[in-house]
C-alpha cells in the first residue's frame, strides 16, 4: 500500500517526537479499573501487567467478567467513564503514558497507531452506510483524502482482505455480508491506517470454525506481512494454542500466569490455569466425567480476600485466604504465576 | 443405512427422509411462491434408547431446523418422524399431547429461554399445567423440589427469579424443566456453546449423570466438535440441510471420509501448542452456498477439492463407501486422519 502523508497538526508533531522507538509497542503497568454500580464499586481490573514485543501475539486468556475487554478498551481508551474510573496505572505506548494524553492525541494514536476489532461484526459496523463508506471515513477524516480517492483506497482494502469482487461489493450495506466477511470488513477498518498494534477482541467468537480458520489465517498472514504486533483476546484455549507466543491467563481482574504458550499447556504454574487445560474434554477421557472447576467465578463487587481464586482451588492453604494477594513469582525467567504453591502446582 | 448402536437399545426415534422447506414468496397481495429455503432436505436418523446422537455443522446447515422438527416446534414439509412405531403425522391432535411428552427440549441460550417473571418453580412446574396428568396438584411442589436437587441446585431456592443465577446455573433450570416430563428423549440444540469453558464441562457431566441416571436418550446439536465427541456415541455431520457422514463418534473423528468432515475437523483448533506445525489445515473457500438455491449434485462441490464433473451431476447418497465401515455421502470417499478435535 502506499503511504499517505497524514494531515499534522502541532500536537501530533509533538507527540510523535515524544515516542521512544526503543520502547516495547505497548506496556501494561499495574491498570486497576473500577466500575461504580449501584452495589457498590465493581474492581473489573485489579493490577493488570503486561509487555507486547514487536511483532509478537499476547493472548489475554480469561471467562466472562475476568476483565479482558475491559483492559483492552481501557487501552484504546473507549470506556465509558463514568461509570468506570482508571484509578491507577500506566498504558505505555512506546514509552508515553497514554492516559496523560489531551482527547484530541488519543483519537489520533486509537486510529493511527493501535486499532481494534471487536467480537460482533454486524453491531460494530454502522448498517445504514455501506461498507466503502465506513472504510472510506477513515481516510477521509485522518488523510483528508477526497470521497474519490477514499473509496478507490477502500476496494484497495477490501482486496486486501480477500473479499471476493471487492469493486462491486464496496456499495453494500453490512447486513448484505455473511458473518465470516463482516469480520473481514472490521479487519480492512482496523489495518485501514497501517496500525502498529491490532487488539482482537474475541474476533472470531461468534463464526463457524472453518470461517474461524480463514479468519485467522488472515490475522496471521498481515501481521507478519507488516510486523504488528498482535493482542488477541479470548476464551479458547485452542486459538491460543494454535497462533499466540505469550499468554496472560485472567482472573478476576488480574494476571495469575504469564507465560510463554508453550510452557503453559506442557506445565501449568497457576491452579487455574491448570483446571482450565483439565476441562478441555480429551480423546482419552471418554466416557469419564470431565474435570470441573467447583463454584462459580466471584462477584466482582465482593472479590475474595487473598487469592481471588482460593475458594475454588484445591492447593489452597489458610495463606491464600488473607491479604495480601499472593505476588507475581518467578517461575523462569520469561514466567510469572500468582500462586504461594506455583512449584507443587507445577510437579503435580 | 446401515448403523450399528453402540449401546443395545430399541429405535426409539427415527426420521424418514424429512424434509423442512420454507416458503419463499413475492408480493403482497397476490403472493407468490418463488422458491424455497431447504433447511432440512432429506434427512433419515435414528436414536437408540440410551444413546447420544451427536449433530454438528456450521450455522445454517439446518441443524436447528431439525431439532425443532423433531420436538414439534415445526411441522414437516415432507417425511416422518416414528416415535417408537407411531408416526407423528397421523397421530390426533388430542393424543399427540401426550406423545409429546416423551420428548422435549433443552434450549441454546440461557438468559432468554426463561421467563424473566417466573420463579424457578414455576418454570419447572409449567409442564404439569398443560400435562395435568403427570403429577397430582398436591405433589407438585415436592416433584419441583425433587428435579431442582437433581439438577445439582439448592432446593430452597425455589421461590427464586432467572436473573439471581449465573448463566450454568440457568442452564440447570432448563434441564429440570425438560426432566419434568419423564421424557425419553431430550434434544439438546447447543445446551453448552453460551457457557464459560469452567461452567460448560459442569454441564456436560451433568448431562451424562442424568443420562447413566435415568436412561435417557439425547440428540446433542452443537458446533463444538471436541464436546461431542466427548459425550456422543454416534454423530452425524450436517451441510446444508442434508447429513453427509454418519458413524459411531470413532468413525467420524479418526476415520473420517468425507472431505466435509475433514475440513471441520482439520479447523478445529487443537489445545496443544506443540502440534502447530504438525497439523494438517483444510482451509475451505467461501461460505457456504444459499439453502434456497444448492448446488446440483453433491452439495459440498462448490467448495470442495476433490469435485469432479460426477459431483455436479449424480448426487452421492449416503451409503457405505468401500474401504470404510460407515455411510459417507462422497463419491470419492477416502479416509484421511486430521490432526483436529481427535487429540
Amino acid at each position: 500500500m502506499t503511504t499517505d502523508t497524514p494531515v499534522k497538526s502541532e500536537s501530533t508533531a509533538r507527540f510523535l517526537t515524544q515516542l521512544d522507538m526503543s520502547a516495547p509497542p505497548l506496556e501494561v503497568r499495574d491498570l486497576h479499573v473500577e466500575f461504580r454500580t449501584t452495589s457498590g464499586r465493581a474492581h473489573a481490573v485489579n493490577g493488570m501487567n503486561f509487555v507486547l514485543h514487536q511483532g509478537q501475539t499476547r493472548a489475554i486468556l480469561g471467562e466472562s467478567g475476568s476483565g479482558k475487554s475491559v483492559t483492552a478498551q481501557a487501552i484504546m481508551g473507549i470506556l465509558d467513564s463514568p461509570p468506570a474510573e482508571i484509578t491507577k496505572g500506566e498504558i505505555l505506548y512506546r514509552g508515553v503514558d497514554l492516559l496523560k494524553l489531551s482527547d484530541e492525541d488519543r483519537r489520533r494514536v486509537r486510529a493511527n497507531h493501535i486499532a481494534m476489532i471487536f467480537q460482533d461484526a454486524l453491531s460494530a459496523l454502522n448498517p445504514v452506510f455501506t461498507v466503502g463508506f465506513q472504510l472510506g471515513e477513515l481516510f477521509r477524516k485522518h488523510r483528508g483524502m477526497s470521497r474519490q480517492a477514499a473509496k478507490a483506497r477502500a476496494v484497495e482494502l477490501l482486496d486486501l482482505v480477500r473479499i471476493p469482487a471487492a469493486k462491486d461489493r464496496i456499495n453494500d450495506f453490512p447486513h448484505q455480508f455473511s458473518g465470516g466477511m463482516r469480520q473481514r470488513v472490521m479487519i480492512a477498518m482496523a489495518l485501514a491506517l497501517e496500525p502498529e498494534i491490532l487488539i482482537a477482541d474475541e474476533p472470531t467468537t461468534a463464526l463457524d470454525v472453518t470461517v474461524q480458520a480463514q479468519v485467522m489465517g488472515l490475522l496471521a498472514e498481515l501481521q507478519s506481512e507488516r510486523n504488528m504486533s498482535l493482542i488477541l483476546i479470548t476464551h479458547d484455549m485452542g486459538v491460543v494454542a494454535d497462533v499466540a507466543d505469550e499468554i496472560s491467563v485472567m482472573y478476576a481482574g488480574r494476571v495469575v500466569e504469564d507465560a510463554p504458550v508453550r510452557d503453559i499447556y506442557a506445565r501449568p504454574a497457576h491452579p487455574y490455569t491448570k483446571a482450565l487445560l483439565e476441562s478441555i474434554p480429551r480423546v482419552d477421557m471418554k466416557g469419564q466425567d470431565l474435570a470441573v472447576i467447583k463454584g462459580l467465578p466471584p462477584v466482582l463487587t465482593n472479590i475474595p480476600p487473598g487469592c481471588a481464586f482460593h475458594p475454588r482451588c484445591r492447593f489452597a492453604q489458610d495463606n491464600c485466604k488473607v491479604p495480601p494477594e499472593p505476588p507475581h513469582y518467578d517461575v523462569d525467567v520469561d514466567r510469572v504465576a500468582a500462586c504461594h504453591y506455583w512449584r507443587e502446582v507445577i510437579e503435580s | 443405512m446401515t448403523q450399528t448402536p453402540s449401546r443395545i437399545g430399541e429405535v426409539v426415534l427415527a426420521t424418514e427422509d424429512l424434509r423442512k422447506h420454507y416458503p419463499l414468496t413475492q408480493g403482497i397481495v397476490f403472493k407468490k411462491q418463488v422458491g424455497a429455503v431447504r433447511a432440512v432436505d432429506g434427512v433419515n436418523i435414528q436414536l437408540h434408547r440410551g444413546e447420544t446422537l451427536g449433530v454438528v455443522g456450521e450455522s445454517g446447515c439446518g441443524k436447528s431446523t431439525l431439532a425443532r422438527l423433531l420436538v414439534g416446534l415445526e411441522t414437516p414439509t415432507e417425511g416422518k418422524i416414528m416415535l417408537k412405531d407411531r408416526d407423528l403425522s397421523t397421530v390426533s391432535a388430542r393424543d399427540m399431547r401426550k406423545v409429546r411428552r416423551n420428548i422435549q427440549m433443552v434450549m441454546q441460550d440461557p438468559y432468554t429461554s426463561l421467563n424473566p417473571r417466573m420463579t424457578v418453580g414455576d418454570i419447572i412446574g409449567e409442564p404439569f399445567d398443560i400435562h395435568p396428568e403427570v403429577v397430582p396438584k398436591k405433589g407438585r411442589t415436592a416433584r419441583v423440589r425433587e428435579l431442582i436437587d437433581l439438577v445439582g441446585l439448592n432446593a430452597d431456592h425455589i421461590n427464586r427469579y432467572p436473573h439471581q443465577f449465573s448463566g450454568g446455573q440457568r442452564q440447570r433450570i432448563g434441564i429440570a424443566r425438560s426432566l419434568a416430563l419423564n421424557p425419553e428423549i431430550i434434544v439438546c440444540d447447543e445446551p453448552v456453546s453460551a457457557l464459560d469453558v469452567s461452567i460448560q464441562a459442569q454441564v456436560v457431566n451433568l448431562l451424562e449423570k442424568l443420562q447413566n441416571e435415568l436412561g435417557l436418550a439425547y440428540i446433542f446439536i452443537a458446533h463444538d466438535l471436541s464436546v461431542v465427541r466427548h459425550i456422543a456415541d454416534r454423530v452425524a455431520v450436517m451441510y446444508l440441510g442434508k447429513i453427509v457422514e454418519t458413524g459411531v463418534e470413532d468413525d467420524i473423528y479418526e476415520h473420517t471420509t468425507h472431505p466435509y468432515s475433514q475440513a471441520l475437523l482439520s479447523a478445529v483448533p487443537v489445545p496443544d501448542p506443540t502440534l502447530r506445525e504438525r497439523r494438517d489445515h483444510i482451509i475451505l473457500e467461501g461460505d457456504v452456498p444459499s439453502p434456497a438455491n444448492p448446488p446440483s449434485g453433491c452439495r459440498f462441490r462448490t467448495r470442495c477439492w476433490k469435485a469432479q464433473e460426477i459431483c455436479a451431476t449424480e448426487e452421492p447418497a449416503l451409503i457405505d463407501r468401500p474401504g470404510s465401515d460407515h455411510p459417507s455421502a462422497c463419491h470419492f470417499a477416502e479416509e484421511r486422519h486430521v490432526v483436529g478435535a481427535t487429540t
